[in-house]
């Protein structure tokens, strides 16, 4: 297979996965069991909506009066064209909320991820380079336990100790509520305070996966033989996990973080939620509550979109990277 | 023949468990289980405190650790030991149900593919791959919020995206075994597809099967503590998920209330790690790809 099949046939999965989706939202949220029009009056205007002339004009005004195929069609233009929708409980465009918040997902994930990767890189060196050692027993149980403890508890905890408990770092938001920033530089402070303890969360519940796959690519790559040769050669052991292990389990780490992207994106919204950082997890947590439909089904559009974009990114960097796989030497 | 295989299972049973005690890790994380099924199957004998929200002691809300409530009490006045032990019944059920549903669909996926291949096969993998690169948590909320909150339909969420993993591990193995003389064998002698997939391919793999649904139900149990949490549990069934949520939204944080949020946290960890400690043990029995490692 060649570079240019292999990315050929990558791209026509991405894009029948993005179709899959489209496809898979629409429906969803029109055969549930609730009708449509019923849980956009109720939120909006209350009881006395029910009227039967008001249902009919939204009936029509939503085109669901015409056959599913005809809707379908009209649904992929609109997001296409980025209409994504009103909300019902803020009465805004869904793209323009959506937008509004990706910033504070995107910091959120890159700096905890970015910790967790290089804390599970860390660490996956010291385990992996004496295998069954206390070191790499106790990081392994650490690992484990950390990936076995609900993520919003993880969170919950920590605010309990640094927030209620020794009063360190506020509890929610991305700035102090009220509080007017005289320059930039307060405002940015005033923002890290904030970020630090969701920060730490998502770092803690990232690592465990990241530990366990980090662990393995390693103990991998440590016992090549290329590796025993180096060490037969007298290479000092710095040399050894520096020049020669790290780059080579470093190439995994891309597919590794396409891998986990979706898990980290449900992490982000637990950490999210418990901290009220207000991203993109938050927001499908307000839609839920506020049973706001269109925002909930834009917002699971968008960021699955992007889940699988980065996952079509990450195969051709890897691709790339490791002429192996675009060749198809290593299948499977 | 029908007894040849009997003893022949009953040996392979006798080794498999010998192999499982060696796991020093299976062996604790098979105790920490024992000890949760215990309390939660036997709630009602351990404990005299009604678990009904109307039933509470509205003149001992959020009272702190006592000699009366060992750990504490809730929002409404109840007992939370109380509360716990019983939570333990809902997110075990939902983990094994969860797990077990899931466990379901893998296997015939992974069978169906792995054994007809082509185009069956092609096609059963893309569907999986497509939920695989579906961000989960996301995906379940969608779910649960179009559905609607109920008891089945929190299962039905968790195991509609649970069951990858072991659609994936079963098609392999399936893949190998077909290529064996047994399987050729029978397929001489004329055995249908059918005949096959149940009496040949299904005992093979069942193992494995039990394996990734032991580590299934662990996983189960965090997702419905997430979706509780988020708001999309059933309010009827109380799990500790479920307890969890109420100490969130009732201010139990910012007010200090630790003995509310703590505990239900470390069982749900707790049985979370057991399930993986056990799941990894039986994995490493009968898995042949773990076992050479």
């Amino acid at each position: 297979m060649g570079t240019r099949e292999y990315v050929i046939k990558r791209a026509a999965i991405c894009v029948t996965t993005i179709f899959t989706i489209i496809v898979v939202n629409f429906f969803l949220f029109r055969v549930m069991p609730a009708n449509p029009v019923d849980m956009m009056i109720n939120p909006l205007l209350g009881r006395e909506a029910a009227r039967p002339e008001i249902r009919e004009a939204l009936i029509r005004s939503l085109g669901l009066d015409k056959p599913l195929w005809i809707q379908f069609i009209v649904y992929l233009r609109e997001i296409l064209s980025g209409k994504f929708g009103v909300s019902f409980a803020a009465h805004r465009p869904v793209l323009e909320m959506i937008a509004e918040r990706f910033v504070n997902t995107l910091v959120l994930m890159v700096t905890g991820n970015i910790l967790s990767i290089l804390l599970a890189v860390m660490l996956g060196v010291v385990a992996a380079w004496k295998r069954g050692g206390l070191a790499d027993i106790s990081s392994l149980i650490s690992a484990l336990t950390l990936s076995s403890m609900p993520m919003f508890w993880v969170g919950g905890i920590i605010i309990l100790i640094f927030s209620v408990h020794l009063d360190w770092f506020p509890m929610f938001g991305t700035t102090t509520l009220g509080m007017s920033h005289p320059n930039t530089l307060s405002y940015i402070y005033d923002y890290l305070n904030h970020l630090f303890l969701p920060m730490i969360t998502m770092t803690l519940v990232s690592f465990g996966g990241l530990f366990l796959i980090m662990r393995n690519a390693l103990l991998d790559v440590f016992s090549e033989d290329y590796i025993l040769t180096a060490r037969a050669a007298g290479l000092n052991n710095r040399t050894i996990i520096f020049n020669n292990a790290l780059r080579n389990a470093m190439l995994p780490l891309v597919t590794i973080v396409a891998i986990r992207l979706g898990f980290m994106i449900g992490g982000s919204l637990l950490t999210e939620t418990v901290f009220s950082w207000p991203g993109l997890g938050l927001t499908i947590y307000q839609a839920v509550n506020a049973r706001d439909y269109p925002l909930l089904q834009g917002a699971f559009l968008i960021i699955t979109t992007l889940v699988v974009l980065s996952n079509f990114v990450a195969e051709m960097i890897y691709g790339y990277i490791d002429p192996r796989i675009r060749s198809g030497i290593t299948k499977g | 023949m029908s007894m040849s295989r009997f003893t022949l299972y009953k040996k392979r049973l006798k080794n498999f468990f010998t192999q499982f005690i060696e796991s020093k890790s299976g062996v604790i994380g098979l105790f920490i289980l024992l000890f949760f099924v215990f309390i939660s199957v036997f709630a009602n004998y351990l404990s005299d405190y009604p678990i009904k929200a109307t039933q509470g002691d509205l003149t001992a809300r959020f009272k702190p650790p006592s000699m009366k409530h060992w750990l504490g009490t809730d929002d409404v006045g109840r007992d939370l030991l109380t509360l716990i032990m019983y939570g333990g019944r809902i997110s075990l059920l939902i983990g094994f149900m969860a797990a077990a549903i899931s466990g379901g669909i893998g296997t015939a996926v992974g069978l169906l593919a792995g054994y007809f291949g082509g185009w069956k096969e092609e096609i059963l993998m893309r569907v999986t791959d497509i939920i695989l690169v579906i961000p989960g948590l996301p995906l379940m909320i969608v779910l649960a919020a179009v559905l609607g909150t109920s008891f089945w339909n929190i299962i039905f969420v968790i195991s509609i995206i649970g069951w990858t993993g072991t659609a994936r591990v079963v098609r392999a193995q399936v893949l190998s075994l077909k290529e064996r003389p047994f399987i050729e064998s029978v397929k001489a002698i004329g055995a249908g597809d059918g005949r096959i997939i149940g009496l040949h391919l299904l005992p093979n793999v069942f193992p494995l099967i039990v394996a990734q649904m032991v580590l299934r139900i662990g996983i189960s149990i965090l997702s419905e503590a997430s979706l509780s949490f988020l708001g999309l549990g059933d309010p009827m069934s109380v799990s500790w998920g479920m307890i969890l949520h109420w100490a969130f939204s009732t201010g139990a944080l910012s007010s200090n209330y630790w003995w509310f949020i703590i505990p239900p946290g470390i069982c749900i960890t707790l049985v979370a790690l057991g399930f993986t400690f056990v799941g990894y043990a039986l994995d490493q029995v009968v898995n042949p790809r773990i076992r050479r490692r």
